[in-house]
């Protein structure tokens, strides 16, 4: 039984020893890549365990990043220039936007899976038109300049060092957050409702709520990975809430593994990783490549790459001795 | 009032152009229950087609046809390459056309380069028409959208084939069980959607610059339009074309075409989600 945790654990010890292997430019770099990670993560959430498949993550992801940025710069009114508190907003705006858009959706007759998907493509391309046309939230070039978060010791996140750990340390906060309400009851009944919707109304569960909450969840994981972002890249524009994100997201989870979050999580260092070494060699042809080799998976293997490889076992209460 | 007419013309022109995006959608959508999400890129091959072809001496009334063929066959592909696995999987469907539209937009960045280029009209002198005076192509336009709505509808409601593929719509084992082959005809519907998109963008390339960014701007208010309109009958999209090609043209007038898409857009959402079945689903009611 625990062989199968192995892979999982050492994705985490490689992940912690990497520090000690790496110069701070490529230690800055995968900083980024987790970042990454935990918006696949949030994804994989939804889409394996709710069955929601999202076309528009990068819409909670843009609605951190901004929350972050605007907050850390001091532009709400009435709320302190403190980019902790810019952090906890940004999950806040992220699990505020999923859960709207749950219970826009949602709630009374509801709407078919499939139409889901469209609507959240349709929700990304507002969302890219309203901040892209909103001056005082910087319009087309974005907001530059946003601060690190500053750490005890004098630190801040700007240093690759502390910026890599604190990174990772949130990044395993996420993972742990969402396996946690993955293996709970509420998460099983989340599965069920993936199989068949109906079978779990009628065994007493209001299945409208279920769904927000777990849209809300999934929003304030990938709110989360926004404000990490803008902080990390200290800057914020509209590409990081429309469609060519949310695009890549989809791919990565997909690639990953759309049922296990830490494949989803490892889809996406892998993808991004191969992409800032390949798309200087062969160019234009990446997305290409990227395209085909989504198809590909898509219709050869629905359960991603690495999804049998990090599958956990069953929780111990769902095991038959 | 001159004004009137004009923007009246542009509704109806926007309007039919949307229509001939969503004829092609809903016929794959209504017979195979597939979202087609690389609807946007066929009519973008629509666009560069005539492009090839115009650059090589074909005239433009022969490249329309040959936009259709060509895509058609590119559909006819994808089916046979793609889709034919993925059938019984709805979500993925979305998913996999999803990657093609990604695989075929790039394909095209990178033979043909990502700037925009121009088509040469066929028709430039403006016509006059309730005082206004009109670029005859787009009438032109609207005209083709008429007819190629009306051929579909034609097959669709008077022929043994549409009869068929009504029977499909409505309860696709029981027509298998009546001895249809339903491979031979979602084979055949992907491909003819797929021709009717690349029919549109060849229609629509003399009018915008062909760029491979093109075909979003039209596929998503297609989408929207035939959910608006209701996807259950193939007349919701003209229902919805109309309500989204017109609001889309009179906002923008009023306003900016910016405010037009986000207003237009979340109009539909919220349509969507009150009316689950469309406009055509008051009706029934």
């Amino acid at each position: 039984m625990t062989l199968r945790l192995l892979p999982t654990l050492a994705v985490w010890a490689v992940l912690a020893v990497l520090p000690m292997l790496l110069g701070p430019w490529e230690l800055a770099m995968f900083g980024q890549l987790l970042i990454y990670g935990i918006a696949a993560m949030s994804l994989a959430f939804i889409w394996g365990q709710g069955g929601l498949v999202s076309f528009g993550q990068a819409l909670f992801f843009g609605a951190g990043a901004y929350a972050m940025s605007l907050t850390s710069k001091g532009m709400l009114p009435g709320i302190p220039d403190s980019p902790w508190l810019g952090l906890l907003l940004a999950v806040v705006a992220g699990a505020v936007f999923g859960g709207l858009i749950g219970a826009a959706l949602f709630f009374g007759k509801g709407l078919r899976t499939a139409y889901f998907g469209i609507i959240t493509i349709a929700a990304a391309v507002i969302a890219e038109r309203v901040t892209t046309n909103w001056r005082y939230i910087g319009g087309f070039n974005g907001l530059l300049d946003v601060p690190p978060l500053p750490l005890p010791g004098g630190l801040d996140s700007a240093d690759p060092f502390a910026g890599y750990l604190l990174v990772l340390g949130f990044a395993l906060l996420a993972f742990l957050f969402l396996l946690a309400v993955e293996r709970s009851p509420y998460g099983t009944v989340l599965r069920g409702i993936r199989c068949d919707e109906r079978r779990i109304m009628s065994l007493g569960f209001f299945v409208p709520l279920w769904k927000v909450l777990a849209l809300a969840i999934s929003g304030g994981v990938a709110g989360l990975a926004g404000g990490l972002f803008a902080t990390q890249f200290s800057f914020v524009s509209p590409a990081v809430i429309g469609l060519a994100l949310s695009t890549e997201i989809l791919i990565w989870a997909a690639v990953g593994g759309k049922a296990v979050l830490l494949a989803a999580f490892v889809g996406a260092i892998i993808v991004k990783y191969m992409e800032s070494y390949l798309s200087e060699t062969i160019g234009n042809y990446w997305l290409l490549v990227t395209g085909i080799a989504f198809i590909a998976v898509v219709v050869l293997f629905p359960q991603g790459l690495l999804g049998r490889f990090f599958a956990l076992p069953q929780p111990r209460r769902l095991r038959r001795d | 009032m001159v004004s009137f007419f004009g923007l009246a013309l542009d509704a109806l022109n926007y309007t039919s152009v949307l229509l001939l995006v969503c004829v092609g959608l809903v016929v794959i959508f209504g017979l195979m229950q597939v979202i087609n999400l690389a609807h946007g890129e066929f009519f973008l091959l629509g666009a560069y087609t005539v492009l090839v072809a115009q650059g090589v001496g074909v005239p433009f009334w022969l490249c329309v046809p040959l936009a259709f063929v060509t895509v058609g066959l590119v559909g006819l592909l994808c089916d046979a390459a793609i889709l034919r696995f993925i059938y019984d999987r709805p979500v993925d469907t979305i998913l996999a056309t999803w990657g093609l539209s990604l695989a075929i937009r790039q394909a095209i960045v990178i033979v043909f380069g990502p700037q925009s280029q121009q088509v040469a009209a066929p028709l430039t002198e403006p016509v006059q028409l309730f005082g206004v005076a009109y670029s005859s192509y787009r009438l032109v336009v609207i005209l083709i959208a008429i007819l190629v709505a009306l051929a579909v509808f034609l097959v669709l409601y008077r022929t043994s084939i549409g009869l068929a593929a009504r029977a499909a719509m409505a309860n696709r084992q029981m027509a298998q069980c009546l001895g249809i082959n339903m491979r031979r005809l979602d084979r055949s519907t992907f491909s003819v959607g797929a021709g009717l998109a690349g029919l549109s963008g060849a229609v629509m390339a003399p009018l915008m610059s062909v760029d491979p960014q093109m075909g979003m701007g039209f596929v998503l208010p297609a989408f929207l339009s035939i959910l608006v309109g209701g996807v259950g009958s193939p007349a919701g999209a003209i229902w919805g074309s109309v309500v989204i090609g017109s609001s889309t043209t009179l906002v923008s007038a009023w306003w900016t075409p910016v405010i037009a898409q986000i207003v237009v857009f979340l109009l539909a959402i919220v349509t969507i989600r009150f009316l689950p079945s469309g406009l055509s689903g008051l009706r029934s009611k």
